[in-house]
């Protein structure tokens, strides 16, 4: 379909090339702006390993900003793409891929780690147990993403109408998030704080074989949504057509909550909540190409996902300037006005495009 | 070289000096109102807190500071058997010598071992973060009882223990409020905001407030001039350093790396020890939020990394994130933290005791900046990390 060679495909293929051109220029900029000032000659000469740079430079290019804004594009692709799919799952325009309360189960697993110095075990015993830094809050993460979806799963299993589902999955969130408070309660300001720490969001702390799996993950999700793509197509049409098409409601649902909970899990495990990217991206994409299309609106809502994510976190290096903003803050900063504008623009908030 | 050697075992006596004296388990001293009723103390560091003497009462004003704003706490600290004097509507009344009290920081238990009164805690916030052994004893003995931290005080343990005061930490989470159905009941509460002065001498000068609540000045004068005066000669040992080498402090923590500002407690001690600091010009007493590629040019080329945080080898560091392993401090192995003191539940007593012991932590600090200025000290708070 995109390679029609009709008007609408020419239009098509000029957008989307534009948007990979915009992403291209987003990419550079988060490498090439940060606190500390490296001409853009050398940051070039770097990329290319040539030799002669500053060791320094090298370093803060290589090993702190090109990470950084790879995480940004695998965040990117990867929160869009999910929130597209339960806003389609759910034919519900303000679903986003916390709704299933993956992202409350993550927090719990990583809540569990930090906040349990009060009550069940301190830092020091689990340092004992020779389970120590970043791989402990990630693990954690994930086991408690994976338990949550699990649960999802199974009642979903249950229960044959989606907009019911939606309420489940608000309501395991929410339980889990009550959860996640009493553990706030009884623990120590310390703590607290280093649990508020990772709730702002990071893009900054995925490196080396952190990266790699965190990039596997998202593209395992990725290509299953993809691969879902007509099922999303028929379910947006209601559960009672797509039967009729031949799609069986309930095993898409189990494959569409599958990728979600990878997608969204592995992110907030690795990087913390980041809101706002899986509401207001696949609102985007839809506007921007108004069609309905997922062939076309999955990899609209990685190119806008990603461009979007790389513009926070240069805003979020607020350059010239030695602190930096959490990406969680800019991300809704960002997009709850650009939702705004678009939706006054065309005075149109649909899902059908 | 000879000089300075002999100069570092009169440092030596000093600075320990203190510290024998506090850990001696003396027996429970008998409460009396003549501890030393004559004596007064005078406040030279500390910012947070002063004391005006009177006949039979003392009184006490801590500035409560939350946020921007800065209230003025005032207190009666009245000797017992003494008519309470008129005309202080807004204090607390304190009746002193208090003979048990509830301890909420673990520099409250220093404070209290410095004073020889550790006896007279008879309530601890948390467990978790003891040191001091007669206070453990007390514990293990069922002495001590677990009060709960500010979210969560057990308020009616509290009041069945009758404590001659609270000794509460100021901070966002511990508002007076929180406290307010205890001083309805009649149990004096102090915010104390020692955590909060920037110099080491002023942190450890809170002592004093906790002697004028015994009536212990008499003994605060002689062991505060004491220990002023090593770190003083202290601070004069490492002014002799020619080379100043640069120190990073902290881990950062996903992407932020919290860096203490430049009038800060940490930064005081740097200062004090003969090091560079980076950070040295900033202005605040708290701590910098900085992105970890703002620290990263001065932490690749910094030659000690002290405090590190919740390590304790190089591969915890790793760990946490193997980027740390370019740093110059890591691949020459200076690498120190304030660890060495941590017991088997896992309490650092940096925290507890270093409080009260400033001139043994500067010490510390100049043996690893500068070895040759304090040969053959051996650290008491801090160790390299293997």
């Amino acid at each position: 379909m995109m390679q029609l060679p009709t008007p609408q495909g020419k239009r098509l293929n000029i957008k989307l090339a534009a948007l990979c051109l915009l992403l291209l220029v987003a990419f550079f900029l988060d490498i090439a702006l940060g606190p500390v000032r490296i001409p853009l000659r050398s940051i070039c000469r770097i990329i290319l390993s040539l030799p002669g740079e500053d060791s320094t430079w090298q370093y803060i290019v290589m090993q702190i900003r090109i990470p950084k804004t790879f995480t940004a594009v695998i965040a990117g692709c990867g929160l869009s793409v999910s929130g597209l799919q339960m806003q389609t799952l759910f034919r519900n325009p303000l679903a986003e891929p916390s709704v299933l309360g993956v992202t409350a189960g993550a927090s719990l697993g990583v809540a569990a780690v930090m906040l349990a110095g009060g009550s069940i075990t301190t830092l020091y015993t689990i340092r004992e147990l020779g389970l120590s830094g970043s791989w402990l809050i990630t693990i954690a993460g994930c086991t408690g993403a994976a338990g949550v979806m699990l649960l999802v799963i199974l009642i979903s299993k249950a229960v044959r109408d989606n907009i019911m589902m939606l309420i489940i999955g608000v309501m395991v969130g929410t339980v889990t998030l009550s959860i996640i408070s009493i553990w706030q309660y009884f623990s120590d300001p310390e703590l607290i704080k280093d649990y508020l720490m990772w709730t702002f969001g990071s893009l900054g702390g995925v490196t080396g074989a952190q990266l790699y799996i965190l990039g596997l993950a998202t593209l395992v999700g990725l290509v299953i949504s993809f691969l879902s793509s007509k099922m999303l197509d028929a379910l947006l049409l209601g559960e009672n057509y797509a039967r009729s098409m031949g799609v069986t409601t309930q095993r898409a649902r189990v494959i569409i909550i599958c990728s979600t909970s990878l997608l969204a899990g592995s992110i907030t495990a690795f990087c913390g909540p980041i809101g706002f990217i899986g509401i207001a991206v696949p609102q985007m994409a839809r506007s921007v190409f108004a069609t309905s299309n997922h062939r076309v609106l999955i990899p609209a809502c990685c190119l806008i996902g990603t461009t979007l994510m790389l513009l926070c976190d240069v805003i979020g290096q607020l350059p010239g300037s030695q602190a930096a903003l959490p990406i969680n803050i800019v991300t809704a900063l960002v997009g709850a006005p650009t939702v705004i504008w678009m939706i006054l623009r065309k005075n149109n908030l649909s899902i059908f495009g | 070289m000879t000089k300075s050697r002999f100069f570092y075992y009169i440092l030596l006596a000093a600075a320990f000096s203190c510290k024998e004296k506090a850990s001696q388990n003396t027996p429970p001293s008998t409460v009396s109102n003549n501890d030393s009723p004559r004596v007064t103390t005078t406040i030279r560091y500390a910012h947070g807190f002063t004391i005006d003497y009177h006949d039979n009462y003392k009184l006490v004003h801590v500035l409560d500071r939350q946020g921007d704003r800065t209230d003025t706490l005032e207190y009666l600290l009245v000797q017992k058997g003494h008519p309470t004097p008129a005309g202080h509507p807004n204090a607390q009344v304190i009746p002193i010598p208090i003979s048990s009290f509830i301890a909420m920081s673990s520099m409250h238990v220093g404070m209290a071992d410095f004073l020889e009164i550790a006896d007279r805690i008879t309530g601890l916030g948390s467990f978790q973060y003891i040191n001091a052994p007669l206070v453990r004893a007390n514990i293990a003995a069922g002495k001590t009882k677990q009060v709960g931290l500010d979210g969560n005080l057990n308020n009616e343990l509290l009041i069945s223990m009758h404590p001659g005061l609270i000794m509460g930490m100021s901070n966002p989470q511990a508002t007076t409020a929180k406290y307010k159905i205890l001083m309805d009941a009649g149990i004096p509460v102090i915010l104390n905001a020692e955590w909060l002065e920037s110099t080491p001498l002023g942190r450890a000068e809170w002592v004093k407030l906790m002697a004028a609540l015994v009536n212990k000045e008499d003994l605060v004068n002689k062991k505060f001039d004491s220990m002023v005066r090593s770190y003083d000669s202290l601070v004069q040992l490492a002014s002799q350093a020619k080379e100043h080498p640069h120190v990073i402090i902290g881990l950062p923590f996903k992407g932020s790396w919290f860096i203490p500002a430049g009038d800060s407690y940490m930064a005081h001690f740097i200062r004090d020890a003969g090091g560079g600091y980076k950070w040295g010009d900033t202005k605040g007493v708290g701590s910098l939020a900085l992105n970890f590629e703002a620290v990263a040019p001065e932490a690749l080329t910094a030659d000690f990394w002290l405090n590190i945080g919740y390590v304790d080898s190089k591969q915890d560091i790793t760990a946490k994130d193997p980027r740390f392993a370019s740093f110059k401090s890591f691949r020459t192995g200076q690498l120190y933290n304030n660890n060495k003191k941590t017991n088997d539940i896992g309490s650092n007593d940096y925290w507890e005791s270093g409080a009260v012991n400033p001139q043994i932590l500067l010490a510390d600090m100049i043996s690893i900046l500068h070895p040759e200025l304090l040969p053959g000290h051996t650290s008491v708070y801090y160790k390299q990390l293997q």
